[in-house]
């Protein structure tokens, strides 16, 4: 089966006063249909730059460099015309961001926004075709009263309801792909669980893939089907959602997953963190970007950037202690992993 | 590498190492600056102006009131005719006056008038013992041999002893431009402290304080917008006569009101974020979180706001100069230069474009440099 | 004199006028004891007043009722020059790690304004004798002290903002999101700065936030507030395990679970609807129109914290 979209070496970078800031340092994924594919990683790690270059919805500073190659249903996009980019946009791959305030227009009400989506892409609707269909989507993201919220104005709604409008929005056209930028990071826990069980909902309706954007690894475990974990531009590992939390294989995934608390932590016990801080990406390090940070890290991974190791399938790292000749001491966390 | 598989050490420091150069906020804002090359034109602009107005003076002969009678209304580039002996050359003055030219440019002295003779239209002046003649019958007036009625071979110089050429009181206008864009300088640098200190010292208090204070302080800025600055300048002229100060002090007390304004914008929205907020749960007195705390971060508008006035204040300084009631003669101004030059614009449009195309200059490098700094300070770019 | 606590809240009330006819009930009635060397963590929805508790304590707004008492001085009613000496022994650690710093100082600078301003040094450079060391106790080096904030990344920013405010030596911490901001890898960094602080020194925490899972491991009691009310308090593993107030239940049901064979079991989002607005605050008990067990009596008579044994209070007519 084709993937729905192919991200091959993606490079984009932005260039500032203080130099080319490379956010995303050539990553590879690929989405497949009806899938929820979750991208974790910190600020920084070119996370949300990686799914802003697919639409091309970059500042102008941004340059995706040569040799990049985003193949949406088979269609190469990085050499699409803007044009031809914006006939996409929203009807075929529809976007959702963190702040929904800031993707819709605060003096039109927001039913009206809705059918604007679809009119946009399908004008020969006629006007009662369209309140109806948008009315169908409130339903659908269960916005009470959609009648009359259908004639209220962004700012008469709260952030969760906000989100929801923008969902109604993405699924207008009911689009083969989904982006959603950490649209749960600014709404509160009861909010973000309503919202997440919403996407399983609609995602199973539909059939449509959704990327999901998130710093937060509950919130992947309860909605991804995979899940991509990036760190300074790279992918650093990939997996199937079990496979990550029974077996994580990168020293950053097993790092993030040490360093959060669960309702069972023993609270004498201090927690792990990960020591330090984020790379800067105007000056990136020529080996694994994790090593400085990384408890077992060795004297080549500093000095070179590992490959992908395959350790499962549909799972692979990029850590130097998962090569086959890695010695199996103490300070390998992989050591049993890598013997057979 | 020998130890491949040795255990990196990295210690506390690499990982919280920063790799960015350390550079100053304000290293920051010039680092942007100055990749922007209008910015950097502009920047070079007012140089320039700044040494021609304080330094040039030095280096010029005349004074701002150093009148010659003998050479009124002369052009920077001028048409002579050539003496008969080929030592000197000729100038036809406007008031038909002739006056010895020589080969390098300089002016020199007039010739004396011999005679006129009336039927030929041809007055014979005295050139060194030789007669010469000027021809007035038919425009454009010539330098004629006498004898052959053979006007002189013709050409035009460059005015060497007045570069600019001399305005109609036989002023040096190079020198008084200087003058001029220092008087228009120092008008546009003392309104800028002026509107600083007042700006920013009102404006931060009121925004600072908010409610009741707020509201009363800024009926008074809105009083203040509201009277018009030229009849506000004519009041002012009345009371402490017309000159430079008056100007001044007219400039020093509206033009704050615009910054007043900026500031304390700026200061309502900053009052509530969290840094103000830390700095009052520290215990910070008021005179900390004012200037150590808000001014700071509101000098990106306030630096753009000055930039921006600085022309408008050198435009009124003209302006006023223009109508007659800035500064009175001989001092100069660039707006009192271009007001003299207006009468004789049709015979010496020279006289008005030098001193405008100054003050577009002056314009023009301050805007360059205020749109330099906004981009510099705005945080949009930063990265 | 020791088991004074080192900060009694009673009644706390807090409303904002806006406009002529409308007030924002921020907190209404909430009253707590924060014992010494203790944590008390404030869980809730955004909305529900916590932060606005945080800072009317902190006396950066005025109180509307109700009475704050820090380490036996009642400091209600206290104007900003009677309270400058008290803040010695109260700071506050912000949410935004970006905003809570001036961006025009090196953390020298920054580190330094307390020292100055309540004179325990004269100049700069006296205090370099006390900002250093403190560079070094949160994990930073003499190097950073002359950087300027917007340098630095979220976590090295808030562990500038942690060490501004544990300069002073204070006895109370306010910490208001303090890692909300950040990311989960620089989360654990500055909980266990926070937590070793609190052992070396004593330091209390009053600690608000909205990951449940954070508030349980660094509290020792936990209070859970909605729509400027304290709906739960009691003992952080017993709240945990044994909620009683359906919001509790709800808000606890509503963590994403880092583990995704029991994320599915999950069938459905554990809690419907939004806050309301706390300018019209339902009548009643603040929570009965999200409450899936609520009655008629619910919505007539608002319920008062009550002790349902071993300290474990609860404001709800079902228990």
């Amino acid at each position: 089966m084709q993937p729905v979209l192919e991200i091959e070496n993606l490079r984009t970078s932005f260039m500032t006063s203080s130099g080319e800031v490379q956010a995303v340092r050539g990553v590879s994924f690929s989405v497949d249909k009806g899938e929820i594919l979750g991208i974790v990683g910190e600020s920084g790690s070119g996370k949300s730059v990686t799914s802003m270059s697919v639409l091309r919805l970059l500042a102008d500073t941004a340059v995706i460099k040569e040799g990049s190659s985003i193949r949406f249903e088979g269609q190469e996009m990085t050499s699409l015309t803007k044009k031809q980019l914006r006939a996409i946009r929203g009807e075929k791959i529809a976007m959702i961001f963190q702040d929904p305030m800031s993707s819709l227009n605060p003096l039109i009400p927001v039913g009206k926004q809705v059918e604007e989506m679809i009119r946009e892409h399908h004008p020969e609707k006629g006007k009662e075709e369209l309140k109806r269909a948008a009315l169908e989507l409130f339903e659908k993201v269960r916005i009470p009263e959609p009648e009359r919220r259908y004639k209220s104005y962004p700012h008469e709604f709260s952030g969760g309801m906000r989100q929801r409008v923008m969902i109604a929005m993405a699924l207008a056209n009911k689009p083969d792909l989904l982006i959603a930028d950490e649209p749960t990071t600014a709404l509160d826990v009861t909010i973000q669980d309503q919202i997440l069980h919403q996407l399983r909902e609609l995602d199973k309706e539909y059939g449509t893939s959704i990327i999901f954007i998130t710093h937060d690894l509950g919130v992947v475990a309860e909605l991804c089907d995979r899940v991509v974990v990036m760190y300074g531009g790279l992918v650093m590992e990939e997996a199937m959602i079990d496979d990550l939390f029974d077996h994580p294989a990168h020293p950053y995934t097993m790092g993030l997953l040490a360093s959060m608390p669960d309702l069972e932590q023993d609270k004498s016990v201090r927690l792990t963190p990960i020591p330090g801080s984020p790379p800067d990406m105007t000056n990136p390090p020529a080996g694994c970007p994790f090593a400085p940070r990384c408890p077992y890290a060795r004297n080549l991974c500093a000095a070179e950037l590992p490959d992908f190791v395959e350790t499962g399938e549909r799972h692979r790292s990029r850590c130097f202690l998962q090569y086959p000749d890695a010695p199996a001491d103490g300070n390998n966390p992989f050591a049993h992993t890598s013997g057979k | 590498m020998d130890d491949k598989w040795g255990m990196l050490e990295s210690t506390n420091e690499d990982r919280e190492k920063i790799w960015k150069k350390n550079r100053t906020f304000a290293g920051d804002v010039w680092f942007r600056f100055r990749h922007k090359p209008t910015a950097i034109a502009g920047l070079i602009l007012i140089l320039v102006l700044l040494v021609f107005a304080f330094a040039g003076p030095l280096f010029t002969h005349y004074s701002y009131s150093d009148q010659n009678l003998d050479v009124v209304n002369i052009p920077p580039v001028m048409r002579v005719y050539e003496a008969p002996d080929g030592q000197a050359c000729f100038y036809v003055t406007q008031a038909l006056k002739v006056l010895r030219v020589n080969n390098d440019g300089t002016l020199d002295t007039q010739l004396s008038k011999l005679r006129e003779d009336y039927t030929a239209g041809v007055a014979i002046f005295d050139y060194d013992g030789t007669e010469v003649g000027l021809s007035y019958f038919v425009t454009p007036y010539e330098m004629v041999d006498p004898e052959t009625m053979e006007a002189y071979p013709a050409r035009t110089v460059l005015n060497r002893s007045y570069l600019f050429g001399t305005d109609s009181l036989g002023r040096d206008i190079l020198t008084r431009l200087m003058y001029g864009t220092r008087v228009s300088l120092m008008v546009a640098f003392i309104a800028v402290i002026v509107n600083m200190v007042i700006g920013i010292l009102f404006g931060g208090i009121s925004g600072y304080a908010g409610g009741m204070v707020d509201t009363v302080m800024m009926r008074i800025v809105d009083i203040i917008s509201t009277i018009p600055l030229t009849l506000y300048v004519i009041l002012i002229m009345v009371i402490m006569g017309s000159g430079l100060q008056s100007i001044i002090v007219a400039l020093g007390t509206t033009y704050w009101v615009g910054m007043a304004r900026v500031v304390r914008g700026q200061v309502l929205s900053l009052k509530n974020q969290e840094f103000v907020m830390a700095a009052k749960t520290i215990g910070s007195s008021t005179k900390t979180i004012l200037l150590q705390h808000l001014v700071p971060n509101s000098m990106g508008s306030i630096l753009v706001t000055v930039t921006m006035l600085i022309p408008s204040a050198i435009f009124m300084e003209a302006f006023l100069g223009y109508l007659g009631i800035g500064l009175q003669p001989p001092l100069a101004s660039l707006g009192t230069m271009c007001n003299d030059a207006t009468a004789n614009l049709r015979t010496c449009p020279y006289q008005l474009f030098i001193p405008a195309i100054v003050i577009c200059l002056i314009m023009f490098g301050f805007n360059f440099i205020g749109d330099g700094l906004r981009d510099a300070l705005d945080p949009k770019l930063k990265k | 004199m020791k088991d004074q606590p080192i900060l009694e809240v009673t009644g706390l009330t807090k409303h904002f006028k806006i406009g002529r006819k409308q007030t924002v009930h921020a907190v209404d009635g909430v009253s707590f004891t924060l014992k010494r060397g203790k944590t008390l963590g404030l869980v809730g929805e955004s909305g529900c007043g916590k932060s606005t508790c945080a800072r009317t304590v902190i006396r950066m707004y005025d109180v509307t009722a109700g009475k704050v008492v820090l380490d036996g001085t009642d400091i209600t009613d206290m104007d900003q020059k009677q309270l400058k000496p008290l803040r010695r022994k109260m700071q506050m650690i912000f949410q935004d790690p970006y905003a809570s710093l001036n961006a025009r100082m090196t953390v020298r600078d920054i580190i330094a304004e307390p020292l100055l301003a309540h004179g325990i040094v004269r100049t700069k450079t006296q205090a370099n004798d006390l900002v250093y060391p403190m560079l070094e106790q949160v994990g930073l080096t003499k190097e950073h002290a002359n950087r300027y904030a917007h340098e630095f990344s979220g976590g090295q920013r808030q562990r500038v903002g942690i060490a501004r405010a544990l300069v002073l030596q204070p006895e109370l911490i306010i910490c208001d999101e303090p890692i909300s901001a950040l990311d989960v890898s620089i989360q654990a960094q500055v909980i266990n700065l926070l937590k070793d602080f609190q052992e070396e020194q004593g330091v209390s925490y009053l600690f608000i936030a909205h990951d449940l899972s954070m508030v349980r491991y660094v509290s020792d009691d936990v209070g859970v507030m909605y729509l400027g009310q304290l709906v739960e308090v009691c003992e952080a593993d017993e709240i945990y395990r044994h909620p009683l107030h359906p919001y509790t239940k709800g808000l606890l049901g509503s963590i994403p679970i880092a583990n995704p064979r029991l994320a599915r079991q999950k069938v459905k989002s554990s809690m419907e609807g939004d806050i309301p607005s706390p300018i019209n605050p339902p009548s009643g008990c603040r929570f009965h129109t999200r409450c899936p067990y609520a009655t008629d009596r619910c919505a007539q008579e608002t319920p008062v914290l009550k002790d349902a044994g071993g300290g474990h209070f609860v404001a709800c007519h079902q228990v």
